[in-house]
């Protein structure tokens, strides 16, 4: 009979944790959200001495204070769901800083097995660290272990399921002074005798307590027992005895290492030189521009063909399935719906898998922690996080991988800025519009009209980010708190470990609510209008006036006749939100041109619209609702459909009062007449 | 520990430095539209970012070489980074070749007279330097995972 | 005695920390962070744009924005 058992793996960020993670899983791993929140939850499995594993991934932490929603989700799994073993990831080439948390991890009271990773790479640095003794100073089991190329990892697997038998709780490792101990004591006993804090682990809890813990303090407040507690608390200055608790755990842990390590320090490290050249005064921009610029080159150029061949590919099957199928319905849904729709959504896969192909090499090898250090002086002028420029600048190729991007945004209330001002960043599917209309339109200044309205989309983005910080995301600003990981050669593996997850996730959240959204379209332009004559999907009547989308469009006419658009337009508009690109096409369906883009032109320039509702337009393509792809992908970044639809309105809105002014006040002017 | 860096290493970050700055300089001249003469010769497109891209790549070459004159040694750091980012815009440019040769097969019309070479660029070519760089300090590099610069080597 | 906030220190100078101040969860994270009275700081840089500033201490690298450095009073070692 096999044993089913829980681990939670811990570490700092940056330990490389992930690579020991995915050597322990292999493939067999499961991502997913916390619950309630979109932080991160990958858990894989694994068997091992007979031993079956789940293996839970919690969120890179420095600490277990509340400081951050990831501490707290790590420190809540701990306590709540008590898995069997913890193991934590140390970077052996930075035990000081990494040993915090170990601290914390011992003194709740958890079955600990310590993995002293990348001891390769101390090794190299010309650390030297004895690890017996370190387990006899902690009385935990300490493996070395190299994550990137899979060493240790039988031997941590085996050290977690001998622990799992020995029933050991060593609270106590760490002592503080006596005013601290004291305390603690004293507040012991009151939780102790309080079934409410049976839960916690007393000495965690009454250390967290004088700590000035804001969660732990919260959860003491509902319990009958608070005002004993506060009593206890008030007799001491909690900002002095959290610089104690804090300043007394790191003298433990350097008690420690001298005892038990040699490190090699003063000494300029392939690190420090790499750091003089990318983040120089002066060259340290050009070089991250210059990167921006290859990573935009391979995520898009680069795809091309790729998305050609699925272009072509799902072309063939629609086409395949139209002649095949004989009623005629049921083709044009199979293959002008469904076939379309599925096509659709995979020809971004291209760009989503390489464009996290890239920020995965970045994110491993260090890099993006210097991106973000180099840009946040820009970027914290309008309320946001250096990290936020990377998916911003990814956002002019395509809006879904930038908004998948956002990941790397750790906190919450900066990432959501993000997510919801990245449509604003002009994508490649709205280049066409803009085009064919400037073209019509414009002439010479085409190039001119175009390059605003990338400038335009850039300050509505700004603008935005500001107002949503100053009212509804209204908070302090989220203090800038970053480690500047050594750099580190990134693993194939994990790479594309990572790229394939990503890719993963997008299909199938972000597929199905894309698809809905396809097949909803073509519904609403196959159904015949009531009173019209036409036939369920016929040719005839798809998207014109006789389909429900052409009583749709005329039904909103009286909206955008004040943006100098007519019933064409709107149709076109909607169509629009399955692909960017479509609005083109359509309106050629409904100008009666077919795909001539030379006779749609034509028809424009000579009066079907004038220049200024033109301008409206492209503004209006530039602002509104984006396509269904990013509205799935918003709806999965986000969690929640408030966020999405706020997203659409706010968009929409803009777009339709820009669009409304160009027209109305240009017109009253005389303006491009 | 003071020791200089000798001559080999400046003379490399000066030779990669000019070419790199000229080459780049030559693709921001064609993309502004004036013809310099040598874009076909040499395979320079009118490309203002990516010759951006490569007058950057001279300048952290020069940097390190007027760093290592003014007698700092960390100034080879320079060298080193230089060569990892030539490297990367080869590789980056050989990508996208072999992605334009791939399209040309799938939709071929809208490749007709086109052949390989009109993707062939200057970042190719330019990036052989590195790699005999890269080949002739490679015991300075131990890519063993972390970046070691090995003192002395 | 010469109490400065890190903000106030030049590149490639050594400091001591002597007091975190400030907002409670920021103050908090700097101690986590390992900047607890005592602890030796050297300042590595400034980002090319002025802010934020690099670090070294703990035998690690961490940035700081100069808002947060202003709330960590410091001594100059040599």
């Amino acid at each position: 009979m096999t044993e089913k058992i829980t681990i939670a793996l811990a570490g700092n960020p940056n330990v490389g944790k992930t690579s020991i993670f995915n050597s322990i899983t292999g493939s067999k791993q499961h991502v997913g959200n916390w619950p309630g929140v979109t932080v991160e939850r990958k858990i894989g499995k694994k068997v091992h001495n007979d031993v079956m594993m789940e293996i839970v991934d919690l969120p890179g932490t420095y600490s277990l204070t509340a400081y951050s929603l990831d501490e707290i989700i790590a420190r809540d799994f701990i306590i709540e769901e008590k898995p069997d073993v913890v193991v934590q990831v140390i970077d052996a080439t930075n035990l000081e800083r990494n040993m915090y948390l170990t601290t914390q991890l011992m003194e709740l009271g958890v079955r600990l097995v310590i993995a002293l990773n990348m001891t390769d790479l101390a090794l190299a640095k010309g650390d030297n660290i004895n690890e017996k003794k370190m387990q006899e100073f902690l009385e935990v089991p300490v493996i070395s272990t190299i994550g990137s190329k899979g060493t240790g990892i039988e031997g941590l697997l085996d050290a977690v399921t001998e622990e799992l038998h020995k029933t050991r709780v060593t609270e106590n490792v760490f002592n503080y002074d006596n005013q601290i101990e004291e305390r603690a004591e004293k507040l012991g006993v009151v939780l102790d005798s309080d079934p409410y804090f049976a839960h916690y682990p007393s000495r965690w809890f009454s250390l967290k307590l004088l700590e000035g813990d804001e969660n732990i303090i919260k959860k003491a407040k509902e319990s009958g027992s608070y005002p004993e507690i506060q009593k206890i608390l008030n007799e001491t200055d909690a900002e002095i005895l959290e610089a104690k608790v804090a300043d007394q755990r790191y003298k433990t842990i350097q008690t420690m290492l001298r005892q038990v390590c040699n490190i090699n320090t003063c000494r300029l490290t392939g690190s420090d030189m790499v750091d003089r050249v990318v983040t120089n005064k002066v060259l340290g921009i050009p070089i991250f521009l210059s990167l921006m610029w290859a990573a935009f080159e391979i995520t898009f150029t680069f795809a091309t063909p790729f998305m050609n061949m699925i272009d072509i590919f799902f072309g063939w099957m629609a086409e395949t399935a139209t002649t095949v199928i004989p009623v005629p319905w049921m083709a044009s849904l199979v293959g002008e719906g469904m076939i379309a729709g599925v096509g659709s959504v995979i020809i971004f896969l291209p760009n989503i898998l390489l464009l996290f192909f890239m920020i995965s090499l970045m994110e491993d090898s260090g890099y993006m922690a210097r991106a973000a250090f180099i840009m946040d002086k820009i970027m914290s002028k309008v309320g946001l996080h250096g990290k936020s420029f990377i998916p911003l600048v990814m956002g002019f190729g395509c809006n879904v991988p930038a908004i998948m991007a956002t990941r790397t945004i750790e906190d919450t209330r900066d990432r959501l800025i993000t997510i919801l001002i990245t449509p604003f960043m002009s994508c490649g599917a709205r280049l066409p519009v803009y085009v064919l209309l400037a073209g019509a339109f414009f002439g010479r200044d085409a190039g001119v009209v175009i390059f605003s309205l990338y400038a335009l989309g850039i300050l509505v983005a700004v603008v935005s980010a500001k107002l949503m910080r100053s009212t509804i995301l209204k908070g302090e600003d989220t203090p800038f708190i970053m480690e500047l990981p050594s750099y580190k050669i990134p693993t194939l593996r994990g790479s594309l470990i990572h790229m394939w997850e990503r890719g993963k996730i997008y299909l199938k959240k972000a597929g199905t609510i894309i698809l809905i959204g396809v097949v909803g379209v073509w519904l609403l332009a196959s159904i015949p209008a009531p009173g019209s004559s036409g036939t369920f999907a016929s040719e005839e009547i798809y998207g014109t006036t006789e389909s429900m989308i052409g009583m749709i469009g005329q039904a909103l006419e009286p909206l955008v006749t004040p943006l100098g658009f007519d019933w064409k337009i709107a149709v076109a508009l909607v169509f629009g939100v399955v692909a960017k690109e479509i609005v083109v096409g359509s309106m050629g369906v409904l100008y009666g041109v077919g795909d001539n883009e030379e006779n749609l032109s034509n028809i424009l320039a000579a009066g079907a619209m004038t220049p200024l509702a033109a301008l409206g337009l492209m503004v209006f393509t530039l602002l509104y609702v984006p396509c269904f792809a990013c509205i799935g992908v918003i709806k999965r970044e986000t969690g929640s459909w408030k966020w999405t639809l706020f997203q659409l309105a706010y968009g929409t809105t803009l777009a339709w009062v820009f669009a409304f002014v160009i027209y109305q006040v240009g017109t009253r002017m005389g303006l491009l007449a | 520990m003071k020791r200089s860096y000798g001559s080999k290493e400046m003379a490399f970050a000066a030779l990669a430095g000019v070419l790199y700055a000229f080459f780049g300089l030559l693709h921001i001249v064609e993309g502004l539209g004036i013809d310099t003469g040598m874009a076909g010769l040499l395979f320079i497109p009118g490309d203002i970012l990516g010759g951006f891209c490569l007058v950057v790549i001279g300048a952290v070459f020069l940097n390190g070489l007027r760093e290592m004159l003014q007698g700092i040694n960390a100034g080879v750091s320079f060298v080193y980074v230089g060569i990892l980012m030539s490297l990367i815009f080869a590789a980056v440019y050989l990508l996208i070749m072999g992605g334009n040769l791939l399209d040309s097969l799938i939709v071929p019309d809208d490749y007709e007279g086109w052949n390989v070479m009109e993707t062939f660029r200057p970042g190719i070519y330019l990036g052989l330097i590195s790699l005999f760089g890269i080949f002739h300090w490679k015991d300075k590099f131990s890519l063993n995972e972390v970046l070691v610069f090995r003192e002395g080597a | 005695m010469n109490e400065k906030t890190l903000d106030f220190i030049e590149p490639e100078t050594s400091v001591k920390v002597l007091k975190v101040t400030g907002r409670k969860s920021s103050r908090k994270r700097i101690l986590d962070m390992g900047l607890t009275p005592g602890t030796r700081v050297d300042v590595i840089k400034r980002a090319p744009l002025g802010d934020p500033v690099e670090f070294k201490l703990k035998g690690y690298n961490l940035s700081l924005r100069k808002k947060e450095a202003e709330t960590v009073l410091v001594e100059i070692v040599k």
